[in-house]
C-alpha cells in the first residue's frame, strides 16, 4: 500500500518545521554533524582509521587540502561512478536526500568553515537574554518565553493549560513518583487563589518523598545495585550510599557539592564519614568474583567504568570509544581517555572481589546510622586490602560485612597509568606514563585544584566547564518532558543530537550556575513554567506536526516509570509502607526466578516489606526484578541516563495478573466496600467513580462509570455462583482480606479494580 | 469494536512511521513492508525495510548453548597420539604461562591429560566423537563442526556474554534480539524471539544472566521472552485463580472501550498500541497453553526424546518445545542448558552431561528432518570456551579435571545452508592452538546472520552517536562450511 498524500505532507511538514533556520548555513551545528556521521569514520580524528590523509574533522587541514575549493568533494558527492563516489556505496553510511542537498548548497555557495569552529556543546554557555514575547499572559517564567519564541518561528500556538487535576498529578508524580490522594485533588480544586499551584510544587518539594523519587534518575546513572554483577552475582552492601543520596537530594544539597562529595568525598579538606559515604557513587560499578578471573584485566575494567560514567553522567560524551582507539567523532583522544584513567587507578582495590559482601575499600557503619554521633561523624581510614589465596591462586580480599559501605581511598603510591593498546589490560605503551589530565578541549585546568579527584571535581563543577550544567539540567528537563531540550541526553558530542532549543538550554544552566548550583530551585522553576503546565491534548495535526512534540506545543503525556507503576498501585490499595531509608528489601516474586538460572535463591520478605517503595526492591543484577524490567527499568550493569518506553505484551500481563497487582486490586476493591459501606441504590456506581479517580485523579464519565457498573454486576452474579473461585481470587497476595466482607461482593470488586489499574491512564500521566 | 480495530490500525501504521514504539503484535505493518522490499516473506509482523539483505537459507535458528564451557578434548577434538604424554609437562612453547586463569595459573606442573573417553569414527564421514554421544553419533553425517573455534574471554560471564551479544561488555543487544530488531516476527501470537533454560543434573552448574537475552540498548520488546520451567510458562502467564477466561475477556473488553475513548482525546498512538499489545496479551494466553503441552505429541517422537521430554524445564523437553516453537513461526530460539564446568573430573562430568542432553540434541535434528524442516532451521551448539589439556588438580589415568581454555574449542552446525558431514579447521597436537582455520566468536555470529539473510555490516543500531552491531568491527562468514 501507499502512504496517504496528505499523511506525507504532514511528516515532511514536520520535518521541515523542526530544522527550519534562516539566514547562512552554520557550519558547526548544520554541516559538522553531516560530515561527522558520514566521513569521520575514514577521514576523522583517530589516525589509525583515516584512509588517506584527507580530513575532514580539522579545519587547517581540511581546507588545506581544497577537496572543499577544487569541486572534488562535490563531484564525489554527486557522481553516480561507484569508484568515485562519496561515501563508499558499501560504506553503510549515506546521506539522506535533505542533507546532501544542504551540503552540496554549503560546497556550491564557497564552504564557509569559520575559524572558531568549535562543536557547540564544547563552548561555554553565555547567557542569553530572554526573548521578547507579545502575549505575556502565557509567560510564568523565562522558560516560556525562549519556548513560546520558538513556538512563534514554526508558527505554532502553545496549548491552552491543564485542568486543575490534572495538572495536580502531572506534578506530584513528576515530583515524588506517587499520586495524588482524593483528599489532596479536593483541596487543591477548592484552593482558588493565584498561589494554588506554587504552594502544592513547595509542598511536594518539602516531602521526603521527593528525595526517594528524584533518586531513582541517580541510581539508574550511577548503576546502583545490591549485587556484584557478574557471573555469581554475589551480594554487597550499598543502601548506605543509597540512604546518603536520597538525604542529600531532600536537603537540596547544591548540586557542585554534591557532585564533588561523591568524587572527591575522601579527599575533601573538610571530609568526614558523610562526604566519605558519598564516594560509595564510584564503588557502584560492577566487580567480578568470578574464581580464575585475573586481578589485573578487571581493575582496568572497574577504572575504564568510571571513566566511562563520568562522561556519561558529567558530560555528556561517549567515552567508551576513546578506550580502545582516538575517538572517531568528538576530538577525545585514547590518550585523553587514560589520563581522566589516571584520576581513578590509584584507588586501594582488589581485581577480584571477595564472594559475597563489600570489596575493600569500605568503611564500618555505625549501629547508628543515620543518626552518627560527633565522633561517629568523623572521617575513617578503611583498613588496607589483605589478599588471601584461595583455589590453589585465587586471591581475594577481605570481605565486608552487612556493618559497611564500600568507599573510594587512595593508594599511598598510585598505580602507574599507560595508554593500553586496544583497551587491552596486557597490552600497555610504557613509552609514557600518564598523569591526571582532562581533556583540553572541553576547557582549561585551574593550576591551584589538586591533580587528584578532588581537581576533577573542581574542573567538572567550574562555571567554565561548558557540559557540566548543560547536561545536568537537560537530564532535569528529560525528567519531566520525556525527552531532553537534547534528545541523546548520554551524548552531547558531535554525533549527538543539537538542542531543539539551544538558548533555553544555555539560560538553564547559567541559571542553574547563578543560583549556586540550586537543584530544587530549577526543578520549581521547570514545573511552575506555563510550558510544563499545558494540556497534553493533542490535536491532530499537532500529532502529526510534532509526534514527539519536541517545539513544546503542548504539555507532556507519559506512562510512569516501572517504580511510579508499582507504588501507585500500592498507594491506591493502602498497602503501601512509607519508611524512609534503609536495606533493600525482597518483594513478591514468581517462583524460581533466581534459582532456575543461577545459584541463589530468593528468600521473600514477609509482612511490610511486600509494601515498601519500588526503589527500595533488592537489585540483583544478572537478574533484576522482572517486574520492573517489563516496564523498561535499567538493568543497572551500566551507566543508563535515559530508558526506552515500548511497550509489550508482557506489561499487560504484568498489570493483569502479577501478584502485586492483584493483590492491589483486592485491596482498592476493600478500600471501596469499607471507605463507601453505605449501600444507596446507587452505592456501585459511586464506589466505582471514588475509585476511578483515585487511580486517574479525574472523575470518571458517565458512560465509563456505567461499563464498569455492567461489568461489576456480571462477576457478581458470577461469584455468587461460584464462592469458592471468589475466595480463591481473595486469596492472592499474603495480605488477608476483610473477614466481615462478603466474599462474592469483595471478588467482584476485584476484578473491577483490576480493570481500573490496567487502564492507559492509570498508568500515565496526561 | 469496528471503531476500536480502524483506529488501532490507523494510529499502528503512523506510530510504525513515526519510530514510535510498536510491540509484537503489530498491527498490519507487514502490508507496509511488503511494498519496499520483494524478498521479504509476505506473513513477517515488523522487521526492517531493506531485510534480508539477500534471500535467506533458513528461517530460524536453534541455538543450543551449552553453558560452562564443553571439553572439546573428551568430545570431539580427538588427540590420540597424547596418551602416550600422560603426565608429561605441557610444553611452555605450546602454554604460555600468561593467560591462564588464577584457579590453575598457581600450579606447580601442567601435566598432559589425555582424555580417558573411547573414541570412534562415526557416520559415513568418519567424524571422530566420544562414546557418551551415542544418539548423536547416529546423526553424525548431519553436523558440520567446527573444531577451531577461539575466543579471548576466559571467564564464563563475559565468554558467554561475547557469544550472545558480540562483546564481554554488558549492554549490547544479545543475538535474538538483533535478528528480531532486524527480521521482525513470523507469529502473531508469539514473541520473535524465545529463551530456555534447563540445568545439569549431576550439578547445576555456571548461572546465567538475562542480558544473555536481554535487548541491550535496542528497544525492550525485541528481548527474549523466557519460557519458564516453573509456575507460569511466560511471567504472569495466567489469569489469577479464581479469575475465568470469560471474566479476563469482559476485562479487556472493558479497557479496550475505555482506553479507546482516552485515544480519541489525547491523539496519542502509544495508547493504540497499549490497547493492541493488550491484545496480544490475550493471545499469548489462549495459544501458550496449546504449545507447552507435549503430551499430544506420537510416542514414538516423545521416546525419541527420552524419558525426559515430558519434564517441563528439562533439557529434552526444551528440545521439543523447540521444535514445536519453531513450527509456529518462532525465528530465534535459544537453548542454555548448564553444568559444563568440568574442573573437577571432566570424563565423568562430560558423561553426565551428555546424559542430560545427547538424546535430545540428536532427537531434535532427527525429529525437525523427519517434519522436513531440518533444510530451514539452523542448530547452532557449543558453549562459551573450551577447556584445557593439562590437568586442574591431582592427575589420574580415569580422573582429571580441566580449566577454562579460550584458544580452541569445538562448535558444530547442523541443518539449511551448512555441510554436513564435514568438519574444518584443526588443533595443535595438544588441543591447545588452532593451527588451521581459525573462527573467532564474530566469524560464527556473521555466519548465523548470513544464514538468516543478514549482512552483519548492515545490521546496525545507532547508539551513543555510533553506529553499533553484533559482531562490532569484526567478523567474517565462514563461506567454506556453508553449502
Amino acid at each position: 500500500m501507499r502512504f496517504p498524500p496528505v499523511f506525507i505532507a504532514f511528516h515532511l511538514l514536520a520535518i521541515v518545521s523542526v530544522d527550519v533556520r534562516g539566514g547562512e548555513i552554520d557550519f558547526a551545528s548544520e554541516i559538522r554533524p553531516l560530515l561527522s556521521d558520514a566521513c569521520y569514520t575514514c577521514h576523522g580524528p583517530d589516525p589509525q582509521a583515516r584512509v588517506t590523509d584527507l580530513r575532514l574533522d580539522d579545519r587547517a587541514a581540511a581546507v588545506g587540502s581544497q577537496v572543499l575549493s577544487s569541486g572534488e568533494m562535490l563531484d564525489r558527492l554527486l557522481t553516480d561512478d561507484p569508484e568515485l563516489q562519496m561515501p563508499p556505496p558499501d560504506s553503510g553510511s549515506r546521506f539522506s536526500k535533505a542533507d546532501r542537498v544542504k551540503l552540496v548548497e554549503w560546497l556550491k555557495t564557497g564552504a564557509a568553515w569559520p575559524e572558531d569552529d568549535r562543536h557547540w556543546a564544547f563552548v561555554p554557555p553565555v547567557r542569553p537574554s530572554p526573548p521578547e514575547i507579545e502575549s505575556v499572559e502565557r509567560v510564568q517564567n523565562e522558560v516560556d518565553s525562549f519556548v513560546l519564541a520558538r513556538l512563534q518561528q514554526a508558527e505554532l500556538s502553545p496549548s491552552v493549560p491543564a485542568d486543575k487535576a490534572t495538572i495536580l498529578r502531572r506534578v506530584t508524580f513528576d515530583l515524588t513518583g506517587l499520586p495524588p490522594t482524593v483528599e489532596e485533588l479536593d483541596a487543591f480544586l477548592a484552593d482558588e487563589s493565584d498561589t494554588a499551584y506554587e504552594k502544592v510544587v513547595d509542598r511536594l518539594l518539602a516531602s521526603q518523598r521527593y528525595g526517594e523519587h528524584m533518586a531513582l534518575d541517580w541510581l539508574e546513572a550511577s548503576r546502583y545495585a545490591d549485587t556484584d554483577g557478574y557471573q555469581n552475582d554475589r551480594l554487597r552492601y550499598m543502601w548506605v550510599w543509597r540512604d546518603w543520596l536520597i538525604s542529600a537530594l531532600n536537603n537540596n544539597m547544591p548540586f557542585d557539592q554534591f557532585v564533588t562529595q561523591q568524587m572527591a568525598g575522601d579527599l575533601l579538606p573538610e571530609r568526614d564519614f558523610f562526604t566519605q559515604v558519598a564516594t560509595g557513587f564510584n564503588r557502584n560499578h560492577r566487580i567480578n568474583s568470578e574464581g580464575g578471573s585475573i586481578p589485573d584485566e578487571w581493575i582496568v575494567e572497574y577504572v575504564a567504568d568510571r571513566v566511562e560514567t563520568t562522561g556519561t553522567m558529567f558530560l555528556g560524551l561517549t567515552m567508551t570509544c576513546s578506550r580502545c582507539h582516538d575517538h572517531k567523532y568528538d576530538p577525545i583522544s585514547q590518550r585523553d581517555f587514560y589520563r581522566l584513567f589516571a584520576f581513578f587507578n590509584s584507588i586501594a582495590e582488589a581485581g577480584l572481589g571477595p564472594n559475597n559482601g563489600n570489596s575493600p575499600p569500605f568503611i564500618p557503619v555505625p549501629k547508628s546510622w543515620p543518626n552518627l554521633s560527633a565522633e561517629e561523624s568523623a572521617f575513617v581510614e578503611p583498613e588496607p586490602v589483605k589478599v588471601k589465596v584461595q583455589q590453589v591462586s585465587v586471591p581475594r580480599p577481605q570481605p565486608g560485612s552487612k556493618d559497611t559501605v564500600m568507599v573510594l581511598h587512595e593508594l599511598a603510591e598510585p598505580r602507574p597509568t599507560y595508554r593500553l593498546n586496544r583497551g587491552q589490560y596486557d597490552q600497555p605503551d610504557e613509552s609514557e606514563v600518564l598523569k591526571p589530565a582532562t581533556p583540553e578541549v572541553l576547557g582549561g585546568w585551574n593550576q591551584e585544584w589538586p591533580r587528584n579527584r578532588l581537581g576533577l571535581a573542581n574542573w567538572l563543577t567550574s562555571p567554565d566547564n561548558p557540559l557540566m550544567a548543560r547536561v545536568t539540567v537537560n537530564r532535569m528537563w528529560q525528567h519531566y518532558f520525556g525527552t531532553g531540550l537534547v534528545k541523546t541526553s548520554e551524548n552531547f558530542g558531535i554525533q549527538g543530537q543539537r538542542p531543539s532549543h539551544p538558548k533555553l538550554l544555555d539560560w538553564l544552566a547559567t541559571e542553574f550556575i547563578r543560583s549556586g548550583w540550586n537543584v530544587k530551585a530549577m526543578q520549581k522553576r521547570i514545573v511552575m513554567s506555563a510550558t510544563y503546565q499545558q494540556s497534553s491534548i493533542a490535536s491532530e495535526q499537532l500529532q502529526q506536526l510534532d509526534p514527539d512534540n519536541r517545539l513544546l506545543a503542548r504539555g507532556p503525556r507519559r506512562r510512569l516509570s516501572p517504580f511510579a507503576i508499582r507504588d501507585a498501585a500500592l498507594s491506591h490499595s493502602g498497602l503501601l509502607v512509607e519508611t524512609l531509608g534503609g536495606p533493600s528489601v525482597k518483594p513478591y516474586m514468581p517462583p524460581g526466578i533466581w534459582k532456575s538460572i543461577s545459584n541463589a535463591k530468593y528468600a521473600q520478605d514477609k509482612g511490610d516489606k511486600l509494601y515498601r517503595r519500588s526503589m527500595y526492591t533488592y537489585w540483583r543484577r544478572t537478574v533484576p526484578p522482572p517486574t520492573m524490567m517489563a516496564f523498561n527499568a535499567a538493568a543497572r550493569e551500566t551507566c543508563t541516563v535515559r530508558s526506552d518506553m515500548t511497550t509489550t505484551p508482557l506489561q499487560a500481563l504484568t498489570m493483569l495478573n502479577n501478584v502485586t497487582f492483584v493483590e492491589s486490586a483486592r485491596f482498592l476493591a476493600q478500600r471501596m466496600l469499607t471507605e463507601h459501606p453505605a449501600e444507596n441504590s446507587d452505592a456501585a456506581q459511586q464506589r466505582i467513580a471514588w475509585a476511578f479517580r483515585l487511580a486517574t485523579s479525574r472523575q470518571p464519565t458517565d458512560r465509563e462509570v456505567k461499563f464498569l457498573s455492567e461489568d461489576l454486576a456480571a462477576y457478581l452474579q458470577e461469584f455468587d455462583n461460584d464462592p469458592a473461585a471468589a475466595k480463591q481470587l481473595l486469596g492472592i497476595g499474603e495480605k488477608p482480606f476483610d473477614a466481615t466482607l462478603d466474599v462474592a461482593k469483595l471478588a467482584a470488586y476485584t476484578l473491577v479494580a483490576n480493570t481500573l489499574l490496567n487502564l492507559d491512564e492509570s498508568m500515565s500521566q496526561n | 469494536m469496528n471503531t476500536i480495530k480502524e483506529l488501532a490500525a490507523q494510529r499502528n501504521r503512523r506510530a510504525f512511521l513515526q519510530g514510535s514504539s510498536l510491540g509484537l503484535g503489530a498491527i498490519a505493518l507487514n502490508e507496509l513492508s511488503s511494498s519496499s522490499a520483494a524478498t521479504q516473506p509476505a506473513s513477517r509482523i515488523g522487521g526492517l525495510i531493506g531485510l534480508p539483505h539477500f534471500p535467506a537459507k533458513v528461517k530460524r535458528v536453534i541455538y543450543l548453548f551449552q553453558s560452562g564451557g564443553p571439553s572439546q578434548l573428551d568430545l570431539f577434538d580427538h588427540k590420540p597420539d597424547l596418551a602416550k604424554r600422560f603426565g608429561e609437562e605441557v610444553p611452555t612453547s605450546v602454554y604460555p604461562a600468561e593467560r591462564k586463569t588464577t584457579m590453575t595459573a598457581g600450579q606447580k606442573s601442567f601435566p598432559v591429560a589425555p582424555s580417558s573417553l573411547k573414541f570412534a569414527q562415526r557416520g559415513e564421514c568418519g567424524l571422530w566423537m566420544s562414546e557418551p554421544q551415542k544418539h548423536l553419533a547416529e546423526v553424525a553425517d548431519e553436523l558440520c563442526v567446527i573444531k577451531s573455534m577461539y575466543t579471548e574471554a576466559i571467564n564464563h560471564d563475559p565468554a558467554a556474554t561475547l557469544f550472545q551479544t558480540g562483546s564481554v561488555i554488558a549492554g549490547r543487544p544479545s543475538m535474538g534480539a538483533w535478528i528480531s530488531y532486524g527480521l521482525g516476527s513470523e507469529n502473531a501470537n508469539l514473541p520473535a524471539f524465545v529463551a530456555l533454560t534447563s540445568n545439569g543434573s549431576a550439578k547445576a552448574g555456571q548461572p546465567l544472566y538475562d542480558r544473555l537475552w536481554g535487548a541491550g540498548f535496542l528497544p525492550g520488546r525485541f528481548q527474549g521472552v523466557k519460557f519458564r520451567g516453573q509456575g507460569d510458562p511466560i511471567l504472569d502467564l495466567y489469569n489469577p485463580a479464581g479469575m475465568t477466561r470469560e471474566q479476563r475477556r469482559r476485562t479487556l473488553d472493558s479497557l479496550q472501550r475505555l482506553n479507546g475513548d482516552q485515544a480519541d482525546r489525547f491523539n496519542d498512538p502509544a495508547i493504540a498500541t497499549r490497547i493492541a499489545q493488550y491484545e496480544l496479551a490475550f493471545r499469548m494466553q489462549m495459544s501458550v497453553p496449546e504449545l507447552i503441552d507435549v503430551n499430544n505429541e506420537p510416542k514414538h517422537v516423545l521416546d525419541m526424546y527420552g524419558p525426559q521430554a515430558t519434564q517441563v524445564g528439562k533439557y529434552a523437553y526444551n528440545c521439543l518445545l523447540a521444535r514445536r516453537l519453531a513450527q509456529r513461526g518462532v525465528r530465534f530460539i535459544q537453548l542454555y542448558h548448564r553444568g559444563w564446568d568440568a574442573h573437577g573430573n571432566a570424563p565423568k562430568e562430560v558423561a553426565a552431561q551428555c546424559r542430560d542432553t545427547d538424546q535430545a540434541t540428536a532427537a531434535l535434528i532427527k525429529d525437525l528432518k523427519q517434519q522436513g524442516m531440518l533444510d530451514e532451521t539452523l542448530i547452532v551448539w557449543g558453549g562459551e570456551f573450551g577447556r584445557t589439556v593439562y590437568c586442574q588438580g591431582k592427575l589420574t589415568p580415569e580422573k582429571y579435571g580441566r580449566d577454562h581454555h579460550p584458544n580452541c574449542f569445538t562448535y558444530w552446525l547442523a541443518g539449511g545452508g551448512v555441510k554436513p558431514g564435514f568438519s574444518y579447521g584443526a588443533t595443535d597436537d595438544y588441543s591447545v592452538n588452532v593451527v588451521e582455520k581459525p573462527v573467532h566468536v564474530h566469524d560464527l555470529q556473521a555466519t548465523i546472520l548470513r544464514q538468516l539473510g543478514i549482512n552483519h555490516e548492515k545490521l546496525t543500531f545507532r547508539f551513543q552517536g555510533r553506529h553499533y552491531r553484533l559482531t562490532d568491527v569484526h567478523g567474517n562468514v565462514i563461506n567454506e562450511i556453508l553449502s
